[in-house]
């Protein structure tokens, strides 16, 4: 019973990483159609963040994450304004503004990511924290996981929340329905673009925290979370903040059983298996109506 | 240029190219060799994807492909059977996988075609691993240089003459109408799936082919290295660079960049990549027609 929990809470506490991974790029996707697949190099640059916060100048890592949002929400401003405004001004269509994005995201990750590797090299990096064992219910789990568990539910439920209830995410729900009429209504475009691409890289970033306080990390650390974050919004659906949630959750179940039933070097496979299925069977979502 | 002009004039390059190896180091020899297969891949990549404007990342997934045909047939089959069988698998592979993808539009295809390379990459590792119980193969007697150059050459000369002779067709036209509006080419009579894997398989065949020609250049194939995405994003940097729509404009950014690859990459692996990056987004964000839209743009002024 124990080990059957300890498997179903370790899929979870993934999962939950992976959704809030995933909210970020989804709002910046079904927003602006801008796919970032630099998306995981700046969950990369928050784990580096908050390591050498913890290792140079001894910060608790969990003090440290609003630094980290911050840090990446004003890098996300810049990389915004440097790169994707132009794109969004001068591509005549839609798909021209996915394609282009694309290919700049590839750019940007080539960037960051050997940027990141001629800095810090390629070693792996870790620090401790809170790596003692917790039981709960007969099962044990490390309580840096359960932290990050706790922090990376606690933002996606944050991001539901100010979707939901507040004004600002009703505009931004809005723009995600129609950018015409949201514009015609006089939400700001010019405003609210460059704020959600900076929350997008936020969220990615303090995932990025959370992550280095559970495993060790490289500079290569982020491109399978780009590669999960769009299974991710694939199962949940482009734009939906609770799917998101929900897949990820879903997917880390997958994966946490799929890898006990089959072997751990599958985990890739299995994660590519789901996401082609779900492409292919029901390719709005698991949970579009 | 009629289709026959520029056919004849293919064979002429790659002839003159075919002496290649009497004239030059064996250095030099290996650096022309990159070259014709860049030229090649970004050639075939911008058939399909420059034309459709479906953004695909599966070159290194074709490449590897072949690549694997090689490391499974070499030894007991001959190199030139090993090479087309190489193309023929990875031809098939995509016409398959494409029957099944290619209704998916925008970041969808892009991202699953980029999933394809890692998903082929994983299943292979875990097979060899599994059955074979090796990790990568070792690949005996090796062909000449000479003969590897050759064969390279003469892939890279049908890559090119089969774009030109796709472009100035019926599948070409009907490329060119999904790219502008695929709606509109369906509503007109196109049957665009037909035209679309038809394509997306004429594509993989030649990465595959170059693959499997090519992997006999390493003593030692192993999944990371075939199946390595930098060969599909240099691929698709070569032709967005040189101008996807242009059969000329690939060929000559593979040139510059397998030349400027070879002598940096080496060197100084990191910079390397961070300005390759740089320039992609660069390129992206001014001057999106790629390089040969600079041609273009100096003949309207001229005129």
């Amino acid at each position: 019973m124990g080990f059957w929990l300890e498997l179903a809470a370790s899929g979870l506490i993934t999962g939950g990483i992976y959704a809030v991974v995933a909210l970020g790029l989804n709002l910046q996707y079904g927003l602006m159609r801008i796919m970032n697949i630099s998306h995981g190099e700046f969950l990369m640059l928050g784990a580096y963040l908050t390591w050498l916060a913890h290792t140079v100048f001894g910060i608790n890592p969990v003090a440290f994450l609003p630094v980290v949002a911050i840090v990446l929400f004003l890098t996300g401003l810049a990389v915004y304004r440097l790169c994707f405004r132009r794109i969004t001004r001068t591509s005549p269509s839609v798909e021209i503004i996915e394609a282009r994005s694309l290919l700049v995201g590839f750019g940007l990750m080539y960037l960051v990511q050997n940027a990141a590797y001629m800095t810090w090299g390629a070693d792996l990096r870790g620090y401790s924290f809170l790596a003692d064992a917790v039981e709960i219910g007969g099962a044990r789990f490390a309580g840096n996981s359960l932290l990050a568990f706790g922090f990376a539910v606690a933002a996606s439920l944050a991001l539901l929340a100010v979707l939901r209830w507040t004004m600002l995410g009703k505009a931004i729900r809005a723009m995600m329905q129609s950018p015409t009429g949201a514009q015609l209504v006089g939400i700001d475009t010019a405003f609210l673009h460059p704020a959600v691409f900076g929350a997008g890289l936020a969220l990615a970033g303090v995932a990025g925290a959370l992550l280095s306080m559970v495993y060790e990390i490289t500079p290569g650390m982020g491109e399978p979370y780009t590669v999960t974050a769009l299974i991710v919004i694939t199962l949940g659906g482009l734009g939906s903040a609770a799917g998101c949630l929900a897949g990820g959750m879903l997917l880390g179940l997958v994966e946490a059983f799929g890898m006990h039933f089959t072997s751990p070097s599958l985990k890739m496979l299995l994660s590519y298996a789901v996401f082609i299925a779900v492409l292919l069977a029901r390719p709005k979502g698991l949970f579009a109506r | 240029m009629t289709l026959r002009e520029l056919l004849g004039a293919i064979a002429a390059g790659a002839l003159a190219l075919a002496a290649l190896p009497w004239l030059a180091s064996d250095f030099l020899l290996s650096l022309a060799l990159t070259c014709l297969m860049y030229i090649g891949l970004a050639v075939t990549w911008a058939m399909f994807s420059g034309a459709t404007n479906y953004l695909s990342l599966a070159t290194s997934a074709f490449f590897g492909i072949g690549a694997y045909v090689t490391a499974w047939g070499f030894g007991s089959l001959p190199y030139a059977l090993v090479v087309p069988l190489g193309g023929l698998a990875a031809a098939a592979f995509a016409a398959l996988v494409g029957a099944g993808i290619l209704h998916l539009r925008g970041a969808y295809f892009a991202v699953l075609t980029f999933g394809l390379g890692e998903l082929v990459r994983h299943a292979i590792t875990y097979s060899e691993k599994t059955y074979a119980h090796t990790v990568g193969r070792v690949l005996q007697d090796a062909p000449e240089s000479s003969v590897v150059y050759w064969t390279v050459l003469l892939v890279a000369a049908a890559a090119v003459a089969a774009c030109a002779a796709v472009r100035a067709s019926r599948l070409g036209l009907a490329l060119a109408g999904i790219g502008a509006d695929e709606e509109r080419a369906q509503t007109l009579g196109v049957d665009t799936r037909a035209a679309k894997i038809t394509a997306f398989a004429i594509a993989a065949f030649f990465a595959g082919a170059l693959g499997a020609a090519v992997a006999v250049r390493w003593t030692y194939i192993e999944p990371a290295s075939v199946f390595n995405p930098f060969i599909g994003f240099q691929t698709v940097l070569i032709a967005m660079i040189g101008g996807a729509q242009t059969l000329a404009g690939p060929m000559i950014s593979a040139v510059v960049f397998s030349l400027l690859t070879e002598l940096l990459r080496l060197q100084f692996p990191y910079a390397y990549l961070i300005v390759l990056g740089v320039l992609l987004i660069v390129l992206v964000l001014y001057l999106p027609g790629g390089l040969a839209s600079l041609v273009g743009r100096w003949r309207r002024v001229r005129a």
